[in-house]
């Protein structure tokens, strides 16, 4: 009996921490997405990524693709982002997406945070930064 | 937009009354959201983890430990974690985590497999989602394993110049 118990609780207890992490989160993913129209009047581009491009480049780094993906989904679509742009943007989020939750779920077993995150957003802005140049010298 | 507008935005009585309204409802929304994940992460953390648990009561642990221990060895990982790296590939992190959690392993390999999940996970859901945006999906899942595995052999050599 003991050997299904012991499991099944800390089954649970890892439920009941994380919990405790995602619920915050989604809160204020909420708050994030009722506000990013904010973003929408910027308009330097940031590693051939217009203005318009950062609404779901943000909402993908906070949020992540899956919770995000309707306004990914949505923003990419119904403005005139081209497909080399939107190609950054999802190389960019492919790497580095969900960069809260995804850091803290493991942070709880033990892992450093600060790794996680530096080398995610590093290695994304690296990645698109080559692809951005490649292009550029291509074009040429 | 024209000034005028402008400074009217900046005026706090213009902007706190409808703001106060929306958190209240934008909250609970999100609290509702965050419910119906943990919903979600229970249903895959308590079967993931008991199995492994079970795996591990058996002595099969080591079997399969020894299996893939010279390929987890790339990244200075034991043979063990080859099962929280497929977990996380093809279902999502919380199965991941889910299989991590009774393994307890230390630190640095919790960071190592975490940042290799972090760069690849949930493949068969995510991969759709880029899919949908029109771009090139298949070459951003070859971009995101290969990373993956170049990134925690990258890391495990870290760990041994530190």
């Amino acid at each position: 009996m003991e050997a299904v118990l012991t499991p099944l609780f800390g089954a649970l207890r890892l439920c009941a921490q994380l919990f405790l992490i995602i619920v915050p989160l989604t809160m204020f993913y909420e708050f994030v997405k009722s506000r990013q129209s904010s973003l929408a009047g910027r308009s330097r581009a940031f590693l051939g990524i217009s203005g318009r491009g950062l609404i779901p480049l943000f909402t993908g780094i906070i949020i992540g693709l899956t919770y995000g993906a309707g306004v990914i989904i949505h923003s990419i679509r119904s403005t005139d982002i081209g497909k080399g742009e939107a190609f950054l943007i999802l190389l960019y989020l492919s790497v580095c997406h969900a960069i809260i939750e995804d850091t803290l779920i493991f942070v709880v077993l033990g892992a450093n945070g600060l790794i996680l995150v530096g080398a995610r957003f590093f290695l994304a802005t690296l990645l698109t930064y080559a692809v951005y140049r490649a292009r550029l010298i291509r074009g040429r | 937009m024209d000034p005028a507008a402008r400074t009217c935005r900046r005026r706090p009585f213009n902007i706190q009354l409808p703001i106060v309204d929306t958190i209240a409802v934008t909250l609970k929304k999100g609290f509702l959201n965050g419910l119906s994940i943990t919903v979600e992460m229970v249903k895959v953390i308590v079967p993931f983890y008991l199995v492994v648990e079970l795996i591990r009561y058996m002595g099969l642990i080591k079997l399969i430990g020894g299996v893939f221990g010279p390929f987890m060895g790339l990244f200075g990982l034991p043979g063990e974690s080859a099962l929280v790296l497929i977990a996380g590939y093809t279902t999502n992190l919380y199965a991941a985590i889910a299989v991590l959690s009774p393994l307890h392993f230390s630190p640095r390999n919790v960071t190592t497999i975490a940042l290799m999940l972090g760069l690849a996970h949930s493949l068969t859901v995510e991969t759709p989602i880029t899919k949908k945006t029109g771009v090139g999906a298949l070459s951003l899942l070859l971009v995101r394993i290969a990373l993956s595995l170049l990134v925690g052999m990258a890391l495990n050599l870290l760990w041994k110049l530190f």
